[in-house]
């Protein structure tokens, strides 16, 4: 398979995005139709290439690209194993989804200030840090999605808006700030940036230094994954923007710091994993308790369902805590259901939250209080709520309760009772709240407390925009339960592969660099 | 807000710093300098303007080119990396070798068109960030 298709998932949505910014002063007003449909192609593309990558690396194997031909640690590497290649496909489908609702629902006036370029970018952002296989580039991909994040936070300008995203960059960039020290550490200890080449000279390297750097990338991904106790500019930005920007972050952007964490851990501290475990189950029995009874005491659709991205981190946290364990299971039964869960939680979350934004949107206002009796009207998009509704509290036949079986299974398996206890309390405490969502929105007396008369679902081509995306999420969550024994297959392929260092380290195959100075001839991608 | 002496000024510096610009920018394929570099201080040209001439004139002359060309600079940057697919791998370096005659003869290559592009997307940011800045202080509604 040729490398250079690692490239298209990073350079096609830049490409694209540069070209609807390069021509954003032409084309009057079939412009933004232009940018809509271009858009789409794109990230149509792009989720074929990502197939054609988990069709290839699912088989077992890695595919790397030296790029601009320099050999490993000299280079930038890109490298997609079975786990990048099953979230670059995720990531994918969550856009293509998030994009026909955005469409819909987003107003002229942020189309005008480069929504769909932006839209473009974060997802670029996104798949760079699943495909880079370099420490520094890493952060600049943080960092590209920060940005990008940030200004569809803020585009329109509301002073809430502007609260929200000024509390969410600086905290974010807090977290960066911690990362780029630990970059910082690891090039002046390890003298490389290569996480490959990092790993193979971690292994030499004294206690302390691999303590720290792994302390405090634990803190700087976990404040991006919202773990406990840094979740906490999550629940205060996420109600502001338009739901479909809501619906976008809900979906991708906790899940980079949960793939950081997994991938570092996974790499570069293998033996922490064993000793840290109480650690990290304490975090992620924490941020599962936290975010699941936060939730209970949030006011507004749209802030409970942000709360509960939280709580669910920590159910993939928790399934990393366990990677290595096994008694009866395999080793890598845990990190695999982790990852058959953030599967789940990406498609179904952000299917909800479009559900949710739906809601708000006809209503005029999510306040819990203010709403109710949408069911009458609103039939079809009333069902789409339930269902994604109940398959993220974990009801088969849906994808959530393969999802949470698979973690309990291991938990158990590994006699960490308290942890399993903690994550079967939290699976209740969210079926509680989706069911206090259904219940005030939909049943109750009609209330409507916006001033304008209910649009969204009027229009037959926009209802279809916003309740097509919703139902697709919905099936692939049907799906992926039905056919769990497959996934789970899948997901534990992208596991082994994904806790097989050496295999990581050969693939990339760092050359010393005392054997080579220069670019290498051959274009050095094999 | 036009200044007299300010404009005086910005008649001798400006030029300097454009040329001073193109210096940076071609010395930078192999010493410190470079794109970025020389965007920064080409947006210090513009800055310049702005407080001679005032940010509504800047604004006025410049600054619908702004949004394009981020958009044409990120273009020329990634088509500079997508062109090395040709040959072997994403941001493989091209060269061509024209000749110019009694001259001799001049190597470009593809880094030289990514080193543009950087150059007028940082040109651009900056640029539309010191309207904006200068708009606030001026009391202007952006």
């Amino acid at each position: 398979m040729n490398p250079n298709l690692l490239a298209a998932p990073i350079a096609l949505p830049l490409f694209v995005a540069a070209l609807l910014l390069a021509l954003s002063r032409w084309g009057g007003r079939q412009r933004i139709g232009l940018q809509r449909w271009l858009a789409a192609v794109t990230l149509t593309v792009v989720l074929v290439v990502a197939l054609a990558l988990a069709q290839f690396t699912l088989g077992g194997q890695r595919l790397v690209l030296q790029m601009g031909g320099w050999q490993a640690p000299f280079g930038i590497t890109l490298i997609a194993d079975g786990l990048t290649a099953i979230l670059l496909t995720l990531t994918a489908l969550v856009a293509l989804a998030v994009l026909p609702f955005a469409i819909a629902t987003i107003d002229l006036h942020r189309e005008r200030m480069a929504f769909y370029p932006l839209f473009l970018v974060l997802v670029m952002g996104v798949n760079g840090a699943f495909l880079t296989g370099d420490f520094f580039n890493l952060y600049v991909f943080f960092e590209v999605l920060l940005m990008a994040s940030f200004v569809l936070l803020t585009i329109g300008g509301q002073p809430a808006q502007t609260h929200s995203g000024i509390r969410y960059v600086v905290l974010n960039l807090l977290g960066s700030l911690v990362f780029l020290a630990a970059a910082g550490i690891a090039y002046g200890t390890l003298g490389t940036l290569n996480m490959a080449h990092m790993a193979q000279r971690l292994d030499a390297a004294p206690m302390a230094v691999r303590a720290l750097l792994a302390g405090m990338l634990l803190v700087a991904f976990g404040s991006k994954a919202a773990l406990f106790p840094l979740f906490f500019w999550l629940p205060s930005s996420y109600h502001t923007p338009p739901p479909a920007v809501t619906a976008l972050f809900g979906g991708l952007l906790t899940k980079v710091g949960v793939y950081t964490i997994f991938r570092s851990f996974t790499l570069f501290f293998p033996d922490l994993l064993a000793a840290w475990q109480p650690l990290l189950l304490g975090i992620a029995g924490a941020t599962m308790l936290i975010g699941s009874l936060g939730a209970m005491a949030q006011p507004t659709v749209r802030r409970v369902l942000s709360f509960h991205i939280i709580s669910h981190v920590g159910f993939m946290l928790m399934g990393l805590g366990v990677a290595l364990n096994g008694e009866k299971l395999a080793v890598g039964f845990g990190l695999s259901a982790a990852i058959l869960y953030m599967a789940h939680h990406m498609l179904v979350k952000t299917g909800l939250i479009l559900a949710g934004g739906a809601v708000e949107i006809e209503m005029g206002g999510d306040r819990l209080q203010s709403i109710g009796g949408l069911v009458g009207r609103r039939p079809l998009l009333a069902l789409l709520f339930f269902l994604s509704a109940i398959s993220l509290a974990g009801i088969p036949p849906f994808s959530g309760f393969i999802g949470k079986l698979t973690l309990l299974q291991i938990t158990l398996d590994s006699r960490h009772w308290t942890v399993a206890g903690v994550s079967i309390v939290a699976s209740v405490l969210t079926l509680i709240n989706v069911m206090r969502l259904w219940q005030e929105a939909f049943w109750g007396k009609y209330e409507h407390p916006g001033r304008l008369t209910p649009w969204l679902l009027d229009a037959p081509v926009r209802r279809w925009l916003v309740l097509g995306p919703i139902g697709a999420l919905l099936l692939l969550s049907l799906g992926l339960g039905l056919f769990g024994e497959r996934f789970f297959q899948m997901t534990t392929t992208a596991a082994q592969q994904a806790l097989d260092r050496t295999g990581y380290i050969a693939a990339v195959h760092p050359v010393q660099p005392e054997s080579v100075a220069g670019p290498a001839e051959t274009g050095g991608h094999d | 807000m036009p200044e007299l002496y300010l404009r005086l000024l910005d008649r001798i510096l400006t030029p300097v710093l454009l040329i001073l610009t193109l210096f940076l920018l071609l010395r930078g394929h192999n010493l410190p300098g470079g794109g970025f570099i020389a965007g920064l201080m080409a947006a210090a040209a513009f800055q310049l303007q702005i407080l001679s001439r005032g940010e509504v004139v800047v604004r006025r002359q410049v600054g619908r080119y702004l949004h394009p060309g981020i958009g044409i600079g990120l273009l020329m940057a990634v088509s500079a990396g997508i062109a090395g697919v040709l040959d072997t791998g994403f941001f493989v370096g091209l060269w061509f070798d024209i000749p110019l005659g009694p001259l001799g003869h001049l190597e470009i290559g593809t880094p030289v068109i990514f080193d543009l592009g950087v150059f007028a997307v940082v040109v651009c940011v900056v640029t539309s960030f010191l309207l904006g800045l200068n708009a606030v202080a001026e009391g202007v509604d952006a």
